[in-house]
């Protein structure tokens, strides 16, 4: 019976930090939904335009066009840096390894979860410089973003992919792959003749925006990544704070019964001393 | 009056959508002042003012780095930072000036890397005041 009264009490306090982590991670995710539908335009808007300039590229070439045999790829990982989260950083660090399993693979982790993995495997790591996903800023992405520019122009690597988690809503978090380098029209789009003006000339003009492209694109997936995470934190913490209520009210039945049973034995045994002594 | 589709977004969320009869920009090249049917036009950003009129009013804004694009009289900016005269925090700006001017005092102790910084918030901070001082 003193074991049953010790499990209830433990379960509980388990219940209490799992329903407190499930509030803050609601508040939280209240704030990074807020920052996913903000970023969102600017996010599509950017990979629009450039999927657009990509495709009508005629008369002008630019290294960050150039499909070159692919040698060595460079992946950035954008995980969590806390557990508790359900399967998120799972499944995108699962779906990062299926991806890179047989290449030649650098990473670029973002996140604590994304460079403990990595580094336990022993995949080589470009920086480690952005290991938390939740403190990084705008210029943070610029920043990585022109490393990674600078050294997909020098050759380093051949193609730059992103994996993060698409935060499609607050019950679904699908984790998914984009290329972000090196540029490529939408499928089907067919070469057109433009008739843009390109100020400064193509080539100069590619330098500049293919890093704030990257930027972007970076900071659009770490959004959605953050948002997830914390999607992903309150689904689990939810149903966890439910596994708890289950097995307080079933170990509390339990403990019931024995107290139940304790006194109708303890009565029999009064009772029966009692007659007895008649 | 002819007018544009005018579309800026930033990082930070979508500061305009709407109807625009001109728009002035600072480019890596120089202002540029984009009117209706202006013909398909594609350009970097770099450290300035922007002036949009839209509906006869003049609004003026502090706007850096990104780009813009022009394709069929739809004008998409696409700035990593835009921020309206009236939204600008002179204070925060000024203090960011003072302190990258003070950084900037004693170069010769910085690396390379340190000075950009400090040389590239110097001037976003000067973008900020003039913008925010002529109000």
């Amino acid at each position: 019976m003193k074991g049953i009264k010790l499990r209830i009490r433990s379960m509980e306090s388990t219940k209490q930090i799992t329903k407190a982590m499930e509030m803050v991670a609601a508040s939280k995710l209240r704030r990074a939904q807020e920052k996913v539908s903000r970023s969102r335009p600017y996010f599509e808007t950017l990979f629009d335009t450039v999927c657009r300039i990509a495709e009508s590229s005629q008369g002008f070439t630019s290294p960050y066009l150039e499909n070159r045999d692919v040698k060595k790829t460079c992946y950035v990982v954008i995980a969590g840096d806390r557990g508790l989260a359900g399967g998120y950083n799972h499944n995108v660090l699962k779906l990062a390894e299926a991806e890179m399993a047989g290449k030649n693979a650098a990473v670029v982790p973002v996140g604590k979860r994304s460079l403990e993995n990595f580094r336990a495997h022993g995949f080589e790591i470009l920086t480690d410089a952005y290991y938390e996903a939740g403190d990084l800023s705008v210029s943070d992405c610029f920043t990585l973003a022109r490393e990674l520019c600078s050294r997909f122009l020098s050759g380093e690597f051949d193609r730059v992919d992103i994996v993060y988690t698409n935060f499609v809503s607050i019950l679904t978090q699908q984790p998914s792959v984009i290329t972000a380098l090196p540029l490529h029209g939408a499928a089907g789009g067919e070469k057109t003749r433009s008739e843009t003006i390109y100020e400064p000339d193509s080539e100069e003009l590619f330098g500049r925006i293919v890093p704030e492209y990257l930027g972007g694109l970076i900071y659009g997936a770490l959004c959605e990544s953050v948002a997830s995470e914390q999607g992903a934190r309150r689904t689990a913490m939810d149903s966890a704070t439910k596994n708890a209520e289950e097995m307080i009210s079933d170990l509390s039945l339990k403990y019931n019964r024995a107290r139940q049973g304790a006194i109708t034995q303890e009565i029999t045994e009064i009772v029966a001393g009692s007659t007895v002594e008649k | 009056m002819a007018t544009f589709d005018l579309q800026i977004v930033t990082p930070d969320g979508l500061m305009f959508s709407g109807q625009a009869e001109s728009l002035v920009v600072r480019t890596v090249e120089g202002d540029v002042c984009i009117l209706p049917r202006h013909m398909d036009f594609l350009t970097a950003l770099g450290m300035g003012e922007a002036k949009l009129v839209s509906q006869g009013q003049t609004r003026r804004a502090a706007c850096i780095g990104g780009m813009m694009s022009v394709k069929d009289n739809t004008v998409k900016l696409v700035p990593t930072t835009f921020e309206w005269a009236d939204e600008i925090d002179a204070d925060r700006a000024s203090r960011a000036k003072a302190e990258a001017e003070e950084k900037l005092s004693h170069r010769e102790k910085l690396t390379d890397h340190e000075l950009a910084i400090a040389e590239a918030k110097l001037k976003r901070a000067l973008v900020r005041t003039s913008v925010a001082g002529r109000r």
